[in-house]
């Protein structure tokens, strides 16, 4: 590149300084920038437009680099996390090297901040400018750093988001590793029954794509399996699992399956019917599921051996150890769900008081009970009334809502449960005609299509109640009439008090992050105020995370249905494979450089650097003699700048960052 | 009838908007050659012309513009604008597409987009843009961040004065240019055709549209954008500031007399945002929202709801039985107070905005053989395993064509259906098919006109 030897005396800059609609300009005089800009040394175009990243702006600026020459651009806009890679494009279209760019952000640290006081606020501006100005002299074209790519996606959840990403990946010729904590395929999924708004049973809905996954030879399971290590970097990590053993070698038979199940002495509570029933220590959740092999629950096995003598010594194995396995893959897709709120003790009469459940315990209840059973019957009592209670553990508004037992509150709005709510209580009354359905909400939120289902529920002569946002209802034992009684201050009838006696009270609990595991720390993954993991961008980066090559598919993003969860995990392996099927990935270039002259081989910046592996000594020869100089790995570097902080002979800098770049920055400010 | 063409493309995507280009882009990343075809005049779609977005409140230009970029530079995007979708067959494992370029009058070929055409042309026109407000002329380019910057001529409206052929320094103006028939072949195919707002010509209770100040959401879009019509709020009937503003919800949803019984996801967000965003540009504004159920469901929404609420917007539950006016214009609002006893008020605002709810703006039949549902959007018949995937193998749906919903969900939406139909060339055998092609060919040279 010629520009980089560009004498001072041969620079052309060119300034742009954006309006952002009136974001920026209803606050910064505009032109008053750009006329301080053309008095700066060597700046020889200064515009202004009204959205400087719309195309005729961007054609604009290609316009000047190709006809004024210009060999170093600054456009002072918006922050640079959102448009500063759209600018490199457009320098790079214009002919010219993307890193001979200088972004200045005038609208977070200037308009938006100092709306009140648009003199200082143009003032500030300006220094802006000339400090973007001062530093964009001193730079240097650079090339980015080429990462070959290993071409497999690790999908971290083996959920409906998880399968559905995985099936999508393998179906566009990409190879995945699929990891489940579990022992089984399926989430929380497979849990669920009948499903809103057309009350398709979940599990026959899952039963292709489970078996897509599970028969796909470009897919690769490992059941009771966690991350817990991750080494390397974006298209390139080394992830090291653990898995669990399984103890039993299969398929089965049915009846085998049958034997073990009847034969094993132990049992535990079933996690797939939240903890309601008991399940044996050797045990199949349900059916069909995937892999077809039972599980031994260690904590409970007593070794009897019973299952040994059914299945015979070649099929079990109590002596199986943990291993651990190691992954390479190009990215990661996070999709590690959610998992249903369990409300505390106390609230609204759970674990207190007898006939309290939540609603996914609801649906286990309701999905057990034969498909011609005449009666709604829980825990051996004949239920004639429920109550849904909606928003538990969902939109908590501080000073309302009890925060000690259960900080920080939840305030979001856990999307789904209004419509889970209302499909319940439908199939209520029309699997029980007799069982009358209250309905005690804040706003119902069946959203969209969903709506029928609201619809459905009404013309199912579900009654409503209205609690408002300040008084949550009230669940206590009841007065003879029935077993529970929940008092409700209806908004619908003038905010009156309303003693409804019930026999059941279902509570429409939150979804909560699932437990994504080690690896959120390993990689150190953005975490949301909510709990969820954070998109980069909820519109222009929506399904990758802030560390390159993560990507986030379904309720580990944020509660969302089976039908968003699809698409949301289908959407997060199209940007995988957007990297996994390319043999190269460009990095920006922005990490440390040695200068051999100055370096003496210390090693302060080794001992400094806090990225494995991204610096060390090397021996080199040097004008004939061997010597030991710091040595940059390109691609393990973040560009932090530790080492440039420590080095004594100024022999370090970060590219595109130097201290001479900032020496002029800060001139700029002071000026 | 003019020139015929032919092209081979691998995905062609019918609509320009946020859902249409996000899909283009995601499937030109894995080397895919797409077509982009939109009715309008430019890409964009709806969200070019909105204000800001909800919860982030970030600008709507600052994230439409550069997608607007990408896809119009991108390698591998062809875009055809002013361009209708006739017919779509399939034929030998591949999709035949008939398409119609309608004519601009203008060679996008030759201008250069300098408007000297639009300050010579004499006549003024209300600007479908700006929601009808302010001015456009007879001759001009659709919008300052329109894609193709290319002029275009409203020959319904044009006297033939010949100003503008005077005024173009590229000859590009040309009063006779024909319509266009493009064939093309397609291996698969995107529909992101959109939505438009419920229509309220037939609602006599709510003012079948003749109220002057009761206003449709996207035109308060405009006038609180700082760069829209008159950089501030005015009311249509006498351009007043006004004091008092009301949100009328699910005018258009949730409402079987209407034929709309679904809910339309994004009403309740968007009113609760221009009511954030109105208190902001006039300070001593009164804003009430008349409404059902507040829906704040997504990510981040229920947040900016309370802070609406603290911020001192009034919330009202009930649903809006009829809007008058008085003498002044001033609208009435006839409401059942819900939560305040049932009580029955009548209450007068300076300036209404019905929040209508979204219709589908394109309908499939007898173009393309994909299903609807009832309400007349674009069917995926297993969206919970199979999202975006239409009746019809090898079509997928992205976005409000398939159902109401946010600028987020349809970009989720747009990255599934380029999954998909990626999916779908890689089973179809088309990949193989056109390896050959693929190994030699540049991106121009598979546009290659050639007939």
């Amino acid at each position: 590149m010629t520009d980089s030897k560009a004498s001072p005396r041969d620079l052309r800059i060119g300034v742009y300084i954006c309006h952002c609609g009136g974001n920026i300009s209803d606050v910064v005089d505009c032109p008053k920038v750009v006329e301080a800009a053309a008095g700066f040394d060597d700046v020889v175009v200064s515009r202004e437009h009204s959205f400087m990243c719309s195309d005729p702006a961007q054609e604009m600026i290609i316009e000047d680099i190709r006809k004024q020459g210009l060999n170093r651009v600054v456009i002072a806009s918006c922050s640079p996390s959102l448009h500063e890679l759209t600018f490199r494009r457009t320098v790079e279209r214009g002919g010219l090297n993307p890193f001979l760019y200088e972004h200045a952000n005038i609208r977070e640290q200037v308009s938006w901040v100092h709306g009140s006081r648009p003199e200082e606020a143009t003032a500030k501006a300006i220094r802006l400018v000339r400090a973007a100005v001062g530093k964009v002299r001193l730079l240097t074209a650079e090339e980015r750093i080429g990462v070959e790519v290993l071409k497999r996606a690790l999908v971290v959840g083996g959920g409906l988001a998880g399968l559905r990403a995985a099936k999508s990946l393998a179906d566009q010729g990409i190879e995945v590793t699929l990891v489940e904590a579990s022992p089984f395929l399926g989430g929380h999924t497979a849990q669920l029954e009948h499903l809103f708004p057309h009350a398709d049973q979940a599990r026959e809905l899952m039963a292709p794509l489970l078996r897509g996954v599970a028969d796909s030879s470009r897919i690769e399971v490992l059941t009771r399996a966690k991350v817990v290590g991750v080494e390397g970097y974006f298209g390139n990590f080394q992830v090291e699992l653990e898995v669990q053993p399984r103890h039993i070698r299969g398929p089965l038979p049915a009846d085998k399956l049958a034997q073990i199940t009847e034969a094993c002495p132990k049992s535990a509570p079933s996690e797939f019917d939240y903890g309601l029933r008991e399940r044996k220590a050797i045990y199949m959740p349900y059916p069909g599921c995937v892999p077809e092999v039972p599980a031994v629950d260690m904590q409970s096995c007593s070794r009897c051996g019973k299952c040994e003598e059914i299945l015979g010594a070649d099929a079990v194995d109590f002596d199986e150890q943990a291993r651990r396995v190691k992954v390479d893959a190009g990215c990661v897709l996070m999709a590690t769900g959610f998992k249903p709120y369990e409300p505390y003790k106390g609230e609204l009469g759970y674990g207190e008081l007898e006939g309290v459940v939540t609603l996914a315990q609801f649906i286990r209840i309701l999905g057990a009970l034969p498909k011609d059973a005449g009666e709604l019957e829980v825990g051996g009592r004949k239920i004639q009334s429920v109550a849904l209670i909606h928003c538990v553990g969902s939109r908590e508004i501080d000073g309302v809502h009890d925060p000690s037992p259960h900080r920080p509150l939840r305030t979001y709005c856990s999307r789904v449960c209004c419509s889970a709510s209302l499909h319940a209580a439908s199939e209520i009354r029309e699997r029980f005609p007799g069982v009358n359905v209250f309905e005690l909400y804040r706003d119902i939120r069946s959203y969209g299509f969903y709506e029928e289902v609201f619809e459905r529920a009404s013309r199912n002569r579900v009654v409503f109640l209205k609690y408002s946002d300040y008084e949550i209802p009230v669940v206590k034992a009841g007065n003879g009439e029935a077993a529970l009684s929940v008092v409700v201050n209806d908004q619908l009838t003038g905010g009156k008090a309303v003693d409804v006696p019930v026999d059941l009270v279902v509570l429409a609990s939150a979804m909560e992050p699932g437990d994504a595991g080690e690896i959120v720390g390993l990689m150190k993954l953005p975490i949301g105020s909510d709990g969820f993991l954070l998109e980069v961008h909820p519109k222009l980066r929506p399904v990758e995370l802030a560390v390159e090559g993560v990507m986030v598919a379904g309720t580990a993003q944020a509660p969302m249905s089976t039908d968003e969860t699809s698409a949301a995990a289908c959407a997060a392996a199209a940007k995988a494979a957007r990297i996994l099927t390319r043999d190269e990935i460009p990095l920006d270039p922005f990490v440390a450089r040695v200068d051999l002259s100055r370096c003496q081989g210390e090693g302060l910046c080794v001992a400094q650097c806090g990225y494995d592996g991204a610096l060390q000594l090397e021996e080199i020869e040097q004008d004939g003699e061997k010597v030991k100089r710091a040595s940059v790995n390109a691609v393990l570097c973040k560009g932090c700048g530790a080492c440039v902080a420590v080095c004594p002979h100024r022999a370090i800098d970060i590219v595109g960052c130097t201290l001479d770049q900032l020496y002029r920055q800060v001139d700029g400010l002071c000026a | 009838m003019s020139v015929q063409y032919t092209r081979e493309v691998d995905v062609l995507v019918l609509g320009g908007g946020i859902g249409g280009l996000q899909a283009a882009v995601d499937l030109a990343d894995r080397d895919l050659h797409v077509l982009v075809v939109e009715r309008d005049t430019s890409i964009g779609g709806r969200m070019i012309a909105l204000s800001k977005v909800f919860p982030t409140l970030d600008c709507a230009s600052c994230i439409t513009t550069p997608k607007m970029a990408e896809a119009a530079h991108h390698d591998m995007i062809d875009i055809l604008t002013y361009t209708e979708l006739e017919s779509v067959e399939r034929a030998d494992g591949s999709f035949r597409c008939q398409l119609r370029r309608k004519p601009r009058f203008v060679d996008e070929k030759d201008c250069i987009g300098c408007r000297l055409c639009e300050y010579a042309c004499p006549i003024l026109l209300p600007n479908e843009f700006e929601g009808g407000e302010g001015a456009r002329k007879a001759i001009y380019i659709p919008h300052s961040n329109a894609y193709p910057q290319c002029a275009l001529l409203d020959i319904d409206n044009c006297i033939y004065c010949g100003q503008c052929i005077k005024a173009c320094p590229t000859d590009a103006v040309h009063f006779a240019q024909e319509a266009e028939e493009i064939e093309v072949r397609a291996g698969a195919v995107v529909l992101a055709t959109g939505y438009e707002l419920t229509p309220m010509e037939p609602v006599r209770r709510y003012g079948a549209g003749k109220l002057p100040n009761v206003i449709s959401p996207l035109l308060m879009e405009r006038l609180i954008a700082p760069h829209g019509p008159y950089g501030k709020v005015l009311r249509p009937s006498d351009g007043k500031i006004p004091d008092s503003i009301a949100y009328v919800q699910c005018a258009g949803s949730r409402d079987a007399s209407m034929g709309v019984p679904y809910c339309s996801r994004v009403c309740c967000m968007y009113a609760i945002k221009q009511a954030i965003l109105v208190s902001g540009a006039l300070p001593l504004v009164d804003v009430t929202i008349y409404y059902m159920d507040i829906r704040a469901f997504g990510k981040g929404f229920e947040t900016f709801y309370q802070e609406a609420k603290a911020m001192g917007i009034q919330f009202v539950c009930g649903k809006v039985a009829s809007i008058s006016e008085d003498a002044e214009h001033n609208p009435i609002i006839r409401v059942e107070r819900k939560e305040e006893g049932g009580e029955v008020c009548e209450d007068t605002h300076d300036l209404v905005v019905l929040s209508q709810g979204m219709v589908p703006a394109w309908k499939p039949a007898d173009k393309v053989a994909v299903s609807e549902n009832s309400y007349g959007f674009i069917e995926v018949p297993e969206e919970k395993i199979a999202p975006t995937a239409t009746k019809l193998d090898g079509v997928f749906v992205a976005g409000t064509a398939a159902g109401p919903k946010d600028i987020v969900d349809t970009i989720v939406e747009a990255g599934a259906a380029a999954a998909q139909a990626s999916a779908y060339l890689e089973s179809s055998g088309w990949l193989q098919k056109t390896a050959a092609k693929r190994s030699y060919r540049t991106p121009e040279a598979a546009s290659t006109e050639v007939g």
